[in-house]
């Protein structure tokens, strides 16, 4: 009877949420090791982990990482047949910030998140996978909004849509199609220094071909990539810079508590080229129940035309802990500088994460942000972020 | 049945590991620290392309703010020709005076919201686009 409520409640829920919402990429690198898990794919169906997951992390959603409850699809209500995969995401939020501004502090709530998935199986070894959900916006009640995206089917997106030769869980690997080219950390919080300024913001998917080895100690991703032709529809077209290029990810683990990764990504257009490298750490500490996560990435911007070019640092540090089950709190310095040679040009941020699941298929986050921009120079600024969320998921 | 040489050589290469993997780490943190103080003084070119593709497009061309897509208060500026026809057609910037350029305003914070609104710029970056406006704000 219960099953049968929440996947009432469920299908209601969605329903009514995919009206108007925007979409983000999910995954939570905080599950590597500390579920029990080594791969993100094991709990994903991507190689690189996010988005849509397996039975598997179904299961740990349920057993491993929430209070209880059953992490199953519709709640174990109906399973769809073994080819077939469904979900949905949806997020409704709350913000305050500050930011010393004339107008600040400000508040908001916004519905963040409503995405549907769904990959099927053609064979054991070829997959179709495809998501699409709405974009919106922080402030949606803002009248200046005057883009493409004010009408209504431009409010929809496809971010990720691809086809997939995978024989086995463990092994090589191709696919062709939209999503992100694996690099880095990939956050749920987009707005974390190491998404947004390393190519990996909020739709900011890319065109690719991409393949690797994923095996229980090391995995391998390569990937080309392109932004979608300007000639697409805007539900397929991505955000910010659009560039053409390639990325490339190796992770090694460690006696399955600990990985090092390292990483590469040049992307270039008409006016720049990007070269960008980085390392990428993940150690679990079992007493502790602490998993320490770091990314550290620099990046070298030539211009063209221009004879100077510009090197950027970008990095996050920092240990999340999983003091009683349900609970996941994280605490992270992050550092941008958009010129190293330049005193005074970073961004300094102290976050501060709990998630809270409840029941499986529920999470509540609260998140603190401190931004100290351009710390010890004249005019330098603190930001203040505090967000409330919901998240339910099919 | 454990082999004692074989059970210290494992414990021996975790902990060996986990060592390095902590040390990784400790490296990784402390260079945070000192990653970028950097000089006093800004050589930077105050051209619009540069500052286009290094501050202005990484910024402001984002999600629901000033993409393509979405063009918060019509204003596009995903691109450096289309950025600075949207900032100096529309009288954003008054060149040769940032004084009176409003999107110097806008980056201040002064009588409106701040832009950008989720992460200010550092005021050598805001400094930098006003030594451009006061050159001239050429499309260069």
């Amino acid at each position: 009877m219960r099953r049968i409520f929440l996947a009432g409640f469920a299908t209601l829920v969605v329903s009514a949420a995919l009206a108007a919402l925007p979409g983000r990429a999910e995954a939570y690198p905080q599950f590597q090791f500390s579920s029990g898990t080594t791969r993100c794919s094991q709990c994903h169906f991507s190689p690189a982990g996010g988005g849509l997951i397996t039975a598997w992390g179904r299961d740990e959603s349920g057993d491993t990482i929430s209070l209880g409850g059953d992490g199953a699809f519709l709640h174990g209500a109906w399973s769809p047949p073994s080819w077939l995969a469904l979900g949905a995401d949806l997020r409704l939020a709350a913000t305050r910030t500050t930011d010393g501004g004339t107008e600040s502090p400000q508040s908001a709530w916004f519905p963040m998140q409503a995405d549907l998935y769904a990959r099927a199986a053609f064979s054991d070894s070829v997959s179709l996978y495809l998501a699409g959900g709405a974009r919106g916006e922080v402030r949606p009640s803002d009248p200046s909004i005057g883009g493409r995206a004010s009408s209504i089917p431009d409010r929809f997106i496809s971010r990720e849509h691809y086809l997939m030769w995978r024989p086995s869980a463990t092994g090589p690997y191709a696919r062709v199609g939209r999503f992100y080219a694996p690099y880095g950390l990939r956050f749920v919080e987009h707005i974390f220094y190491v998404r947004r300024y390393t190519g990996y913001n909020l739709y900011d998917e890319t065109y690719n071909v991409s393949g690797g080895y994923v095996g229980d100690d090391s995995e391998l991703h390569v990937t080309a990539f392109t932004p979608p032709p300007s000639s697409f529809p805007d539900p397929l077209q991505s955000v910010g810079t659009r560039e053409s290029g390639g990325a490339a990810y190796y992770e090694h683990r460690f006696a399955g508590m600990a990985a090092l990764a390292g990483q590469v990504r040049l992307g270039f257009n008409k006016e720049t080229t990007r070269y960008q490298g980085g390392l990428v750490g993940k150690l679990w500490i079992e007493p502790a129940k602490m998993l320490i996560l770091g990314e550290a990435d620099v990046a070298r911007i030539e211009v063209t035309g221009v004879s100077v070019g510009e090197t950027q640092f970008v990095g996050f540090i920092g240990p999340t802990f999983f003091p009683v089950r349900g609970v996941m709190a994280m605490v992270a310095f992050e550092r941008y500088q958009d010129a190293i040679n330049v005193k005074g040009a970073a961004r300094n941020a102290v976050d501060l994460e709990v998630n809270f699941f409840p029941w499986a298929h529920f999470e509540v986050v609260l998140l603190g942000r401190y931004q100290m921009v351009g710390s010890g120079q004249p005019g330098a600024t603190d930001a203040s972020l505090i967000m409330g969320q919901l998240h339910y998921y099919l | 049945m454990h082999n004692p040489r074989l059970m210290t050589h494992v414990r021996a290469r975790f902990w060996a590991q986990r060592s390095a993997m902590g040390c990784a780490l400790l490296a990784l943190a402390s260079g945070f620290g000192g990653v970028g103080c950097g000089d006093t003084t800004d050589d930077r070119p105050a051209q619009w392309s540069f500052i286009s593709a290094t501050i202005i497009e990484p910024n402001c061309a984002t999600v629901s703010c000033h993409s393509a897509v979405a063009q918060r208060s019509g204003v596009d500026l995903h691109t450096r020709d289309i950025g600075y026809h949207n900032l100096v057609d529309r009288h954003f910037v008054f060149p040769g005076d940032s004084n009176s350029s409003s999107v110097m305003f806008l980056m201040h914070a002064q009588g409106s919201i701040r832009m950008p609104p989720d992460v200010p710029l550092p005021e050598s970056d805001i400094a930098l686009i006003g030594r451009w406006i006061d050159s001239g704000a050429t499309n260069q």
